[in-house]
């Protein structure tokens, strides 16, 4: 199949979710994204298809765009601050397009919900990470004394798994010194 | 005076459906033609083009059943358990639609689409303003009712994508959480100037 020969897979899949982050899942047809992939649509009807490069493309999300920064989040040592810093690069990322719109889970979360079982797995494991991570965290200020209350590491780490979902519709409507403020004021209700 | 032969926010309550299944860059004008049984000619006439009928039916939405939800919170009683009645509102699952129309059209276009950032802003400032106004007749919350309500619209937009995933326990777990944790707080004068 020439029109596949010079690209890999993992070629296909880095563009497809370039698209599928922009676009979403069924604002997608098959021809634009044979088109994106530069390959004909019989190869996504036959070979690679939609479904296919749209979960593979959530994979290469999680890892090249997620796990790198949770990775740093739970390394770090300086409790709650370094939920601060996480959340500006977020900002950051989201302002100036590194993130071309808002994250590709929370996009997922609100287009598909849970019509795809396979999909649904692979919220699990990702909202899994990121409560653990924020868990790593809240363990540290814990036992630092930055946290009062550490009966309720729970309830902030609920809480905290929230930020991404609001900080996904805020960006859109607010500038980047309100996000910030909006982060201080929610790292605030963690005492 | 001659009389259109159909009702404008009937074609639009059609629409509200398939936006919400479909996204809006999923639904062709041929499936809205044959959804509200109007043709493009008429359709184009009335609301220029397919992003017109999404204004419009955005602005329904709000008319017909985002109002009624807003009015939970003018309700009397403890204020967590209003809190509580008004985000599950969006969330019923007797409700055929899960979620809000807004937030749902937010995530797909707010970025490129300045029309639909601006009705997004409206829709989320009127629900704060409603929050305010709420905020101030507690005790605990009126010398700083911005700060809860700011915070309250945030556990809106989490509510209405992060829930949409949960199971009913779920849902009610994570927004009684997200309540408690707001309310709790108490702020200082220093904290809050």
């Amino acid at each position: 199949m020439p029109q596949v020969l010079n690209q890999s897979y993992n070629q296909l899949v880095e563009k497809a979710q370039a698209l599928f982050w922009v676009k979403g899942y069924k604002g997608v047809s098959t021809k634009e994204l044979a088109s994106c992939l530069d390959v004909s649509t019989s190869v996504i009807y036959n070979k690679y298809t939609k479904d296919m490069l749209f979960l593979d493309s959530i994979k290469y999300y999680t890892t090249t765009f997620s796990d790198p920064f949770l990775k740093q989040l739970r390394e770090t040592s300086t409790g709650l601050n370094s939920l601060r810093n996480f959340f500006y690069m977020l900002i950051d990322a989201l302002l100036d397009k590194t993130f071309p719109k808002s994250c590709l889970m929370v996009n997922t979360v609100v287009e598909l919900r849970n019509t795809n079982h396979e999909i649904v797995k692979r919220y699990k494991s990702y909202f899994d990470s990121l409560e653990s991570s924020y868990k790593v965290v809240l363990d540290k200020a814990i036992s630092s004394g930055e946290i009062k209350y550490s009966d309720k590491k729970d309830i902030y780490a609920e809480f905290l798994l929230g930020i991404i979902f609001s900080m996904s519709i805020l960006y859109k409507i607010h500038p980047k010194e309100a996000l910030r403020a909006y982060i201080d004021e929610q790292l605030s209700f963690i005492e | 005076m001659r009389y259109k032969e159909y009702n404008t926010n009937n074609v639009l309550e059609k629409c509200i459906p398939i936006f919400w299944e479909k996204g809006f860059r999923g639904t062709s004008i041929q499936e809205i033609v044959e959804i509200t049984g109007v043709n493009r000619f008429s359709l184009y006439h009335e609301f220029h083009n397919k992003e017109g009928i999404l204004y419009n039916t955005l602005e329904l939405y709000q008319e017909r059943y985002g109002k009624r939800k807003f009015e939970i919170l003018n309700k009397e009683g403890e204020i967590a358990v209003v809190l509580q009645e008004f985000y599950l509102s969006f969330l019923q699952c007797q409700e055929k639609y899960q979620g809000c129309f807004y937030i749902h059209i937010g995530t797909e276009l707010a970025d490129e689409d300045p029309k639909i950032k601006e009705l997004i802003r409206t829709y989320l400032s009127s629900l704060e303003a409603t929050l305010i106004k709420r905020l101030l007749k507690e005790k605990k919350t009126k010398s700083n009712p911005d700060f809860y309500a700011r915070h309250l619209v945030g556990l809106f937009c989490t509510s209405m994508s992060f829930c949409l995933i949960h199971s009913e326990e779920k849902k009610e777990y994570h927004i009684a959480n997200g309540i408690k944790v707001i309310l709790n707080k108490t702020i200082n004068h220093a904290a809050s100037s």
